[in-house]
Order: structure tokens, then C-alpha cells, then sequence
């Protein structure tokens, strides 16, 4: 704990943390020091001089971003010279900035124009004609305006020290200092869109958002990431039922600002044109439009047919469904259907390590943790590309805490240039040869992707510290949902063990099942259908609905109400943004096609199905305020060994990119786009 | 008797003071206007249907800033922004209104829009003729509210 330092700020007495700077002391007594280049977690800049205050016995005026406090210290943030310093600051700033605010992407959340609003000069003083420079469009997403730039590096900062990217540099000096990107024209680069959030003014724009509405046009909905595991909070703005941005403007959810590419931008797929609005159904060799009645009637009456003779089901959900469809698909098939053969693309070993934790309670990592812990070792995944917020964590973690980060892969990642030490070896024989280091850590987090499974995760836990705390690595947005809701043939949820195995999902694909339900996957890609009756779930016509008898349309993640749980296990809520006409959530449709057999589940409603998870799934009773709050809540690991039945698969992720997102990513235009170049590629 | 008099004089003058303010108002120019047999005669501040203008080069003026909905306390104006291209060119702005809807229902003429406008594009015209059967007829799309072409 350092010690404490009390100083004066505008009267108000208050004592801070030695090493404090005096801009968020302020902040802590209500005090708000304007401040363009200042921003919170990236390196002191001191571009912008908007942060001056007075400072007793101090000749000039100071910034407050990069003073620390000092004892006994007497600030000022209110006198005539304060005042007089940020009028002539913005005077600066605006001498040769467009009076653009009405075409602007940026106005009414324009920082720009909120300072000048309260401390600026009612009128210019300039006569002179402003330098007009064309607008520049440097990738899909990104746009840069020169003349309302102003400097203040913050696009600079977050690109290299938040992205460790560095696709944005400055050129020249002085006045003619401009922002430049990375290939002379335009950018390759994660395409985050960081630069464009973070950037105060409109000098940096994105195409998407480009031109289209107003922010208080909009209604907002913060739900959760539909593509990686992260499960980072994005705000959706709506406008007319269609979602025209996505941002987390308001740094709340896990991730803070933080968003990639697919969070926030990939949303189009929404309203995509193959996007299906209406059931089909197979007649003859074509599937053709049918009413929502037909339809259910149809399998119902299938189902029910199979059921009563005994038939064989099996059962295939997804990792981009809620935690409450899954848990209701698997119920629905267990004891309704009278099967187990209920699975999903299981992508990392999360089995294998809850198993490997029994008796070791609390050891599986927050993604908080990630940015605390003194050291994190990443083993066997393209963390940049495939988990880009944990990567995010770990660079922030480095340059906050100075964690001492470990890599273990045989091909380049992004992490070496953070990390203490690489290996250029995989798996476990890559953490040999530095176990003797590992051994040392004593708040170690461990992140694996696919090279450690099976029974290495045991080996793994065994040759690392007890205390260290652990991730295993999991491809979509609610993947380790779909685990813990018991989308597996041999355990229930909560990892309790099922009476009799059923078929995984591989060997349903090429069984002769009398019926096979897809609810939301893609199993059939590039095989042909073995199962009897096949009806699928889904948002497009994908390889597999295209094979199917009967094909309900689904809702996508954004529009429903529900629950996620991440990577490292958290619990989020998904707020519905925009309403959809057409198609039904997954859970409306188990829900009618239950009622359609005669027989009443639970209802399907988003609420009463939680609760039921809360009450009846090991390590979900989390605090209901914090869950409809938004929040995220970990959720517990049953703590004893979850007993296998069967061998255990070989578990493979998809190694999707910042720019591709499974299944969907195909209907993302926005991804296609940024796709083209083709720069990026996850090493096995 | 004396008082009978004065009774009668007192009277006769009060109906010719009366008398002369009635004869003397027939004489002047009247105030009254004969619509709709004749034209309506507008003072220049009047506010009635608005009026989206054109620029000298018949580009129109608005470029979709969203300030006249934003002021609009009867939330009334409706809009959709779009990019202009160089091969279609529609303000003068990089922006244009491609929507622009003003419900009349609910249009109290405040003149607010027109005051938050910063490129004086929306203004208030004395067009007043707008009753309608219809409530669906009085959402006013951008092609009924802008100017002719110069
Ligand atoms: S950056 Fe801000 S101040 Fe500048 S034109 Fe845009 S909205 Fe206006
Ligand atoms: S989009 Fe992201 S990666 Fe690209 S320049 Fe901006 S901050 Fe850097
Ligand atoms: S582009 Fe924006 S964030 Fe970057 S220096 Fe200019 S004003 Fe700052
Ligand atoms: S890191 Fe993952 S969860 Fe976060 S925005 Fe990107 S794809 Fe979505
Ligand atoms: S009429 Fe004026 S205020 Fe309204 S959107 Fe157009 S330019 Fe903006
Ligand atoms: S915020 Fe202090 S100089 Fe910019």
C-alpha cells in the first residue's frame, strides 16, 4: 500500500495514493480537469495543454495529466488564468478545424464541441480562409479527416501500446504533425475500429456508422459479443429495428473499451439477403415456404411418431445458443426424446480441466485476473486472433503491472514482442522447458488452446504451482455454456454423469438416426446427411439446413434475451436489440414444438428457464441482481472429478481470425471486406 | 320641462357620437380580409408549412444534421441521412437528407427547427391550407416541402 499524500484541490482537502496524478485526484473530489490527450491506461502525452491548472508556488501554470501529487500541494482549477489558458487552447485547436459539426459523425458526442461549449470563446477571432484537406478513406472501417484532427495521439497510443498493432504513426513535426497509417494510404491493420472510438473528435470515422443517424436518434441495447468466447459487452445502436453501430462507449462489461472487429462491427449478417424469414419445408426434392403451423406440425407429429416406437434421436446444439436453449434442448432430449445422443463442436478441454481442479478450488482465472496476475502463460493458441480481448488483457497487464508473460507455440505470435520468454515448442514438452520458471510464479495464469487436451490437462496442472489459476481455450460465444448446460452425451449439466452414454457428435453425423434436430450448428459441411429426418435451426441456408426435411428460421443472439457464459466462465446477460419479423428464437421454437407434442416442459420463457438453471445446475446460483444488471458473475467449477464415460474425442478448434467467425463470418460482409487481403492465418 | 329638454339633446348627441364612430369606420379601409374569395395577406414572420430550400445552385440545403428533429418538442421531423457521390449529388454538403417527413399532426409551428437549422435550410413558409380527412396525408414528405428548382 503506498502511502497516502493529502493535498487542496480547489479548497477541498483530500488525500490520494502517493504517485496519484493530480488530473484524477480531481476526479475523486468531483472535479473535472478538461483534458483532450490525457486517457486513462495508455502512456502520459502532455500534447494537448487543455489540462492546465494552477498550482501554488509553482511560476506557470502545470498539466494536471502528468503531475503527480505532492504533499501539502494547492491546486487551483477555477481561476480567471485557468480559464484564460483553456480558452486559449481551444482557440488552437479550432484555428484551423472545419466548422463541420453538422455533416460530422462525431457531433452531439463530440468532445471537441463539449469543451469549447463550456469553457471556449463564443466567436472566432480567425478571418483567414481554413486549409481544407479531402478526407481520407484508409480501410473499410476506417476514415480519417486531417483538418479536425487534433493531436492528441490517443488513436497513436491505443493502436500500439492497446492493439499492439502500431498501424498509426505521426509524421513530421510540430504544426505539421499528421496522423498516418501504416502502408502510405491506408491501413493493414485488426481493423478494431480502437482508433475511431477513442479518437475525441470526428478526425477519425468509421464506415460503418458513416453518415447514417445521430446518437440521439438511437436506442441502445447492451447485450453480449455473439462471435468469440470473450463475451465482451457491446452496445448495440438501433434505430427502425436495424442495428446501425456497435460500441461500448460506455467502458462498462468485462472488456472496458475494449471491442474487436467482429464485436464491433459484425453485425450485418443480421440483414444479410439470404437470411431466412419463413420455415421450409421439403416437398419432393425442393424446400419450399411453409407457415410456422405446417412446419411444427410436420416434426411434431415426426417426433412423436419416433418417440413412440422407440426410434433412435440425436441431438446437435450450438455455442452461439443461450445457456437457457441449451439447457432446454438438452432437457427436451433427455426426457422427452428419451436419448442422449445430444452433443456440440466441442473446441477446447474444458472436461478435461474441471476434472484435473478437483480439490483445487477457485483455480480457474476472471478476465480480470488475466490483467492482475504477476504472470500469464499462453500455450497452444493464436491468442491475437482468436481470444483478441484476453490478448488485450495480457498487453494491458504488461504494461500496467509488468506480468512476465510466457508463449509456448511453435509459430510467431503476437504476444513475444510482451513476452519474458518464448518457446518455440508445443504443448506440454514446450512448458518443460521452462517449468523451472513456472515453478517460481506465484500468480500465474495459464491460458491453453487445443495443444493441451486430454489427459495432458492433468499433466499440465500437475507440473504447474497449485496456486496458478487457469482458461481453457474455447472458440464461440457461449461454447463453454453449451458444456456446462450438458450439450454432451455422457454428462448432464453441470458435469453430473448421464446414466447411459450416447452418441458424440461425430458419430451421430454418420449414423443412421431415424431423426436428426440441428439446433444452430453446421455439422454437415462438406458430408452428406446418414440420419432419416433431418431438421435443422438456423439463421442461412447453410450446408446443413440445405439438406434438411424441415428448416425453422432462428433468431440471432442479438435478438433475444438470455444468458452467455465466456471463456473463463462468467455469467452475462444478452439484451434483445433489434426486433426481428419472421424468425423465432430457438427457445420459441423447442417451446412449440413441445406444446405441438403434448407436452408441457418448462415454459419457454428466458426468465423461468434461468431460474431453473440457477436453482438445479452446480455453480450457476449466481446473485440475480448482478446477473440483470449486467454484470458478469463467475460461475463455479463442481470441485471433484467428473467421471468420462467413452474415450475422449480429439478436440479441435476452428482457429477462426479476427476476421472470421465460423458460419456466420461467411454472412458478415463487413469481415468479407476486411478479409480480402488475406493477411492473417492461424498456425496449428 | 327644462329637463325634458336636455333629456332629448343629450340623447341626439349621444347617437350622433355614436353615429359618427360607425360612419366614420365605414369610411376607412377595412381589415377584414375576404378569404378564400381573395388572396391571404401574410405577415413576413408568419409560420405555417415549411419550406425546404435550395441553394443558388439548386442543391438542397439540408445535409441531414438531425438539429431541427432534435429541437422539434413535438418530435415530429423524421430523417434518414445518405452520402452524396460524385455521380449524385443532392446538397452541397458531403451529406444529404434522403428522408426527411414532418408530421403534421403533431407540427405545432413553434419555428423551433427552424432556428436550430445551421444552414437556414428549413424555414418556415405561409402556406396554412392543410386540413385534410385524411390524418395519413399529413406526414409531409421531403418532396412535398422543398422548394421549387430556382
Ligand atoms: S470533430 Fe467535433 S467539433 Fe469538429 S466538426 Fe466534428 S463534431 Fe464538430
Ligand atoms: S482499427 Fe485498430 S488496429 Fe487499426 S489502426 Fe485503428 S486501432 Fe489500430
Ligand atoms: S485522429 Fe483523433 S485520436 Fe488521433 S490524434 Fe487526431 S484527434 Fe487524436
Ligand atoms: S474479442 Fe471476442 S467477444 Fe470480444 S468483441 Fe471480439 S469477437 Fe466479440
Ligand atoms: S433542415 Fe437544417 S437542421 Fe434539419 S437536418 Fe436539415 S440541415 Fe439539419
Ligand atoms: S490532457 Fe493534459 S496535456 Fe492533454
Amino acid at each position: 500500500m503506498p502511502e497516502l499524500v493529502k493535498l487542496t484541490i480547489d479548497g477541498k482537502e483530500i488525500e490520494v495514493p502517493a504517485g496519484t496524478l493530480v488530473i484524477n485526484a480531481a476526479r475523486q473530489v468531483g472535479i473535472e480537469i478538461p483534458a483532450f490527450c490525457y486517457y486513462e491506461g495508455l502512456a502520459l502525452q502532455a500534447a494537448c495543454r487543455m489540462c492546465l491548472v494552477e498550482v501554488e508556488k509553482a511560476p506557470k501554470l502545470l498539466t494536471a495529466c502528468t503531475l503527480p501529487v505532492a504533499k501539502d500541494m494547492i491546486v487551483r482549477t477555477e481561476t480567471p488564468q485557468v480559464a484564460a489558458a483553456r480558452k486559449g487552447m481551444l482557440e488552437f485547436l479550432l484555428a484551423n478545424h472545419p466548422l463541420d459539426c453538422p455533416v460530422c459523425d462525431k457531433g452531439g458526442e463530440c468532445e471537441l464541441q463539449d469543451m469549447t461549449f463550456r469553457y471556449g470563446a463564443g466567436e472566432s477571432r480567425f478571418s483567414e480562409e481554413k486549409q481544407h484537406i479531402e478526407e481520407q478513406q484508409w480501410s473499410p472501417v476506417v476514415f480519417f479527416d486531417r483538418p479536425r484532427c487534433i493531436l492528441c495521439f490517443r488513436c497513436v497510443r491505443i493502436c500500439n501500446e492497446g492493439m499492439g498493432v502500431a498501424a498509426l504513426g505521426v509524421i513530421n513535426r510540430g504544426a505539421r504533425s499528421e496522423i498516418a497509417p501504416n502502408k502510405g494510404d491506408h491501413l493493414e491493420c485488426d481493423e478494431c475500429g480502437m482508433c475511431i472510438d477513442i479518437c475525441p473528435v470526428g478526425a477519425l470515422t468509421s464506415g460503418i456508422y458513416r453518415y447514417k443517424t445521430r446518437p440521439w436518434e438511437m436506442e441502445y441495447a447492451g447485450t453480449i459479443c455473439t462471435h468469440c468466447a470473450d463475451g465482451c459487452k457491446t452496445t448495440l445502436s438501433v434505430r427502425n429495428g436495424r442495428v446501425i453501430r456497435g460500441n461500448n462507449r460506455d467502458h462498462s462489461g468485462i472488456n472496458g473499451e475494449f471491442l474487436c472487429v467482429k464485436g464491433r462491427y459484425a453485425f450485418d449478417f443480421l440483414e444479410h439477403p439470404e437470411r431466412l424469414h419463413q420455415p421450409l419445408v421439403r416437398r419432393g426434392v425442393e424446400l419450399q415456404h411453409a407457415s410456422w403451423k405446417e412446419a411444427v406440425a410436420l416434426v411434431a407429429a415426426k417426433f412423436n411418431e419416433v418417440r413412440e416406437r422407440g426410434g433412435a434421436f440425436g441431438v446437435i446444439g450450438s455455442a452461439r445458443t443461450t445457456n437457457e436453449e441449451n439447457f432446454y434442448l438438452q432437457k427436451f432430449a433427455r426426457s422427452w426424446l428419451n436419448t442422449n445422443n445430444i452433443d456440440h463442436r466441442r473446441s477446447g478441454d474444458v472436461v478435461a480441466l474441471l476434472d484435473a481442479l478437483a480439490g483445487l478450488p477457485g483455480s480457474l482465472a476472471t478476465t480480470a485476473d488475466v490483467y492482475h496476475a504477476g504472470a500469464v502463460l499462453i500455450v497452444g493458441a493464436d491468442l491475437a486472433q482468436q481470444h483478441p480481448l484476453l490478448s488485450f488483457q495480457v498487453r494491458a497487464n504488461v504494461r500496467h503491472h509488468g506480468a512476465r508473460v510466457y508463449v509456448v507455440h511453435p509459430h510467431p505470435q503476437r504476444e513475444d514482442k510482451v513476452a519474458a520468454q518464448v518457446v518455440r515448442a508445443r504443448g506440454l514438452a514446450g512448458i518443460g522447458q521452462i517449468r523451472e520458471k513456472l515453478a517460481g510464479e506465484q500468480s500465474l495464469v495459464v491460458l491453453f488452446g487445443e495443444h493441451i487436451q486430454g489427459a495432458d490437462v492433468r499433466r499440465l496442472v500437475e507440473m504447474l504451482p497449485a496456486t496458478a489459476r487457469y482458461v481453457a481455450l474455447v472458440d464461440y460465444a457461449n461454447s463453454r455454456g453449451a458444456l456446462d448446460m450438458g450439450l454432451l452425451p455422457d454428462l448432464l449439466p453441470g458435469y453430473q454423469p448421464a446414466p447411459a452414454p450416447g452418441l458424440s457428435l461425430q458419430e451421430m453425423v454418420g449414423a443412421s438416426l431415424d431423426v436428426l434436430w440441428v439446433v444452430g450448428a453446421n455439422p454437415l459441411q462438406g458430408r452428406a446427411r446418414a440420419s432419416g429426418f433431418l431438421v435443422v435451426q438456423e439463421l442461412f441456408l447453410t450446408e446443413t439446413a440445405r439438406q434438411a426435411d424441415v428448416v425453422f428460421p432462428a433468431a440471432a443472439a442479438y435478438e433475444k434475451t438470455g444468458s452467455f457464459t465466456n471463456v473463463c466462465g462468467e455469467v452475462q446477460r444478452l439484451k434483445k436489440g433489434p426486433a426481428v419479423a419472421g424468425p423465432k428464437t430457438d427457445l420459441e421454437i423447442m417451446g412449440l414444438l413441445a406444446r405441438q407434442m403434448g407436452h408441457e416442459l418448462a415454459p419457454p420463457l428466458p426468465e423461468a428457464v434461468f431460474e431453473e438453471i440457477r436453482r438445479s445446475v452446480a455453480g450457476y446460483n449466481i446473485p440475480y441482481a448482478t446477473f440483470v444488471t449486467g454484470a458478469a458473475s463467475a460461475t463455479q467449477y463442481p470441485n471433484g472429478p467428473i467421471a468420462r464415460q467413452g474415450s475422449s474425442e480429439l478436440i479441435r478448434s476452428a482457429r477462426d481470425t479476427l476476421f472470421t467467425s465460423g458460419t456466420l463470418g461467411r454472412y458478415c460482409s463487413v469481415l468479407n471486406s476486411v478479409r480480402e487481403r488475406d493477411l492473417v492465418r492461424v498456425e496449428e | 320641462m327644462a329637463s325634458k329638454v336636455q333629456e332629448i339633446i343629450g340623447a341626439a348627441s349621444a347617437i350622433a357620437k355614436g353615429m359618427s364612430v360607425t360612419l366614420g369606420e365605414m369610411l376607412s379601409p377595412t381589415i377584414t380580409e375576404g378569404y378564400p374569395d381573395e388572396p391571404v395577406r401574410f405577415e413576413q414572420r408568419y409560420r405555417g408549412l415549411h419550406v425546404l430550400e435550395r441553394d443558388e445552385n439548386g442543391l438542397e440545403k439540408c445535409v441531414a444534421c438531425f438539429l431541427c428533429a432534435a429541437a422539434c418538442p413535438s418530435n415530429c421531423i423524421y430523417i434518414e441521412a445518405a452520402e452524396n457521390t460524385a455521380q449524385q449529388r443532392i446538397s452541397a454538403g458531403e451529406r444529404y437528407a434522403a428522408v426527411y417527413n414532418i408530421d403534421y399532426n403533431r407540427c405545432i409551428f413553434c419555428g423551433y427547427c427552424v432556428e436550430a437549422c445551421p444552414t437556414d435550410a428549413i424555414t418556415h413558409g405561409h402556406g396554412f391550407e392543410l386540413a385534410s380527412y385524411d390524418t395519413a396525408s399529413l406526414v409531409y414528405r421531403k418532396e412535398r416541402l422543398l422548394a421549387p428548382r430556382p
